[in-house]
């Protein structure tokens, strides 16, 4: 059976003084894609974001509540934030390589972490673009600018930035929404294999999407967990009438 | 309020396309069984043509269900109908096949075989026939109790069946059926036995739409 990864219990969330999470308690397991649907505003990337703490970077957020990565509670006072943010990785909407080259963009972060020697950073690099299902069509034009590649190459190159931190999760913010549909296709693949060694959350606005690719789906709805569960379940089966009306459409 | 206005209508269709399947095969059946007890051939002749448009219900049913499911991608209490249709549609036809084999019978027996009446055949259509409809109505209202009453009535066709064995067969030793028409009628009484069986089924595809587990769950 799968471990936990992270505890969430009684999660809130202020913008000032708009809650927009309210008591949310659920669980996100290793080697397991989770996603969270719901309509617009309804929380999850704000959810998402509190998983790395980069809700840290918004003024006036005020959070209560546990969030519990490997027993250890992220929000309390000296908890080390860029160590977390290196073992939770992410993955935003919009593919966002840095501006130089492909090999550099994945190198970036081990490099910042001091790791010099040429020969280790090359491995990072292959291993990394291998892992992103990406190696083939730039092994042999790593020098190469990044923002030459496609959109659906760079959110791959993205992916494999954040592999080469040697994260353990990696949090996914509607990585295929700016795709076409053969990338999307290929991201939700390589989302597949990535599984066998990561947790991955994923925010997606696509129903279809998160019932193909999530072992688990938690669908929000104003700021609240309405319901979680195995995605076969939520889909099949949801308990909530809430949950059926949004995923089968009728939610306004 | 719903946003899938257009999705919702052919939803209804669907369903009422299934309602006048089934509306179809009723027809048949208690059409088949008259055929039978009458001897009618000519209508029996005419019950194997008309099997033909359940059949083509059935294929345009198969069909409209794969488009939705193409078009549409249901989940939830819109796949389980659907999924539901599609199974229900198998059983609905194969209820027109056993009138059409009753009708067949009809052709088969001679006019000179002495007919045995029993009452418990006609009662066996008559249970039959409600089962159907009861499956059906169950289905359109989302109506979990009558499905289940469905079910339940399956041991009063049971029931009819064996009783009419046992007539048949006391007949049989006392020498008071012909005995071609004794085989005629045990196989007809089978065909219904049968149907009935069908009928359980609909009512456990409502079932399944409803709360998403087979009976045998």
């Amino acid at each position: 059976m799968s471990q936990d990864v992270f505890k969430i219990q009684g999660l809130n969330l202020w913008y000032d003084d708009f809650q927009a999470l309210k008591g949310i308690d659920m669980f996100i397991k290793q080697n397991e894609v989770t996603a969270l649907i719901g309509p617009s505003g309804c929380g999850k990337s704000t959810f998402l974001r509190c998983l790395n703490r980069m809700n840290d970077l918004i003024d006036d957020v005020k959070i209560d509540g546990q969030v519990v990565y490997h027993n250890q509670h992220i929000y309390q006072k000296n908890y080390d934030v860029i160590n977390l943010r290196t073992k939770v990785g992410m993955v935003f909407q919009k593919p966002n390589p840095f501006p130089m080259s492909i090999y550099d963009n994945v190198a970036y972060g081990p490099r910042c972490q001091g790791l010099k020697n040429k020969e280790q950073l090359n491995e990072i690099v292959e291993s990394s673009l291998k892992k992103a299902a990406l190696w083939k069509e730039v092994k042999d034009r790593l020098k190469e600018s990044a923002m030459e590649l496609s959109g659906g190459q760079q959110q791959r190159l993205c992916i494999a930035r954040a592999i080469a931190m040697e994260p353990e999760v990696i949090l996914m913010d509607e990585p295929t929404s700016a795709l076409d549909p053969i990338a999307t296709l290929k991201i939700e693949e390589l989302i597949n294999d990535l599984k066998e060694n990561y947790a991955i959350v994923i925010v997606t606005h696509s129903m279809q999407q998160a019932a193909r690719i999530s072992d688990k789906t938690a669908f929000f709805l104003m700021g609240e967990l309405i319901e979680f569960g195995d995605t076969d379940f939520i889909f099949s089966t949801p308990k909530h009438e809430q949950t059926e009306n949004y995923i089968t459409g009728r939610f306004g | 309020m719903t946003n899938r206005t257009h999705f919702d209508q052919e939803l209804e269709s669907l369903k009422l396309s299934l309602i006048q399947m089934g509306d179809l095969v009723i027809k048949n059946i208690h059409l088949s069984l008259k055929s039978f007890l009458d001897m009618d051939s000519d209508l029996a002749e005419s019950l194997i043509k008309a099997d033909k448009e359940v059949n083509d219900s059935e294929y345009a049913i198969e069909k409209e269900c794969m488009r939705i499911i193409l078009r549409e991608q249901p989940v939830a209490r819109d796949l389980r109908l659907i999924t539901s249709i599609l199974k229900m549609i198998t059983d609905l036809e194969r209820i027109g096949d056993h009138a059409v084999d009753i009708s067949k019978l009809t052709i088969f027996m001679e006019k000179s075989n002495e007919p045995f009446h029993v009452k418990e055949i006609n009662h066996m259509v008559e249970v039959s026939e409600k089962m159907i409809k009861m499956a059906l109505e169950s289905f359109v209202n989302h109506d979990l109790d009558l499905a289940e009453k469905v079910i339940e009535k399956d041991d009063i066709v049971d029931k009819d069946f064996y009783t009419i064995r046992g007539l048949v067969a006391d007949a049989i030793r006392e020498s008071h059926i012909d005995a071609d028409y004794a085989i005629y009628l045990m196989m007809v009484a089978k065909y219904l036995e049968r149907i009935g069986d069908h009928a359980v089924n609909l009512a456990e595809w409502v079932i399944f739409s409803i709360l998403g587990k087979h009976v045998s769950d």
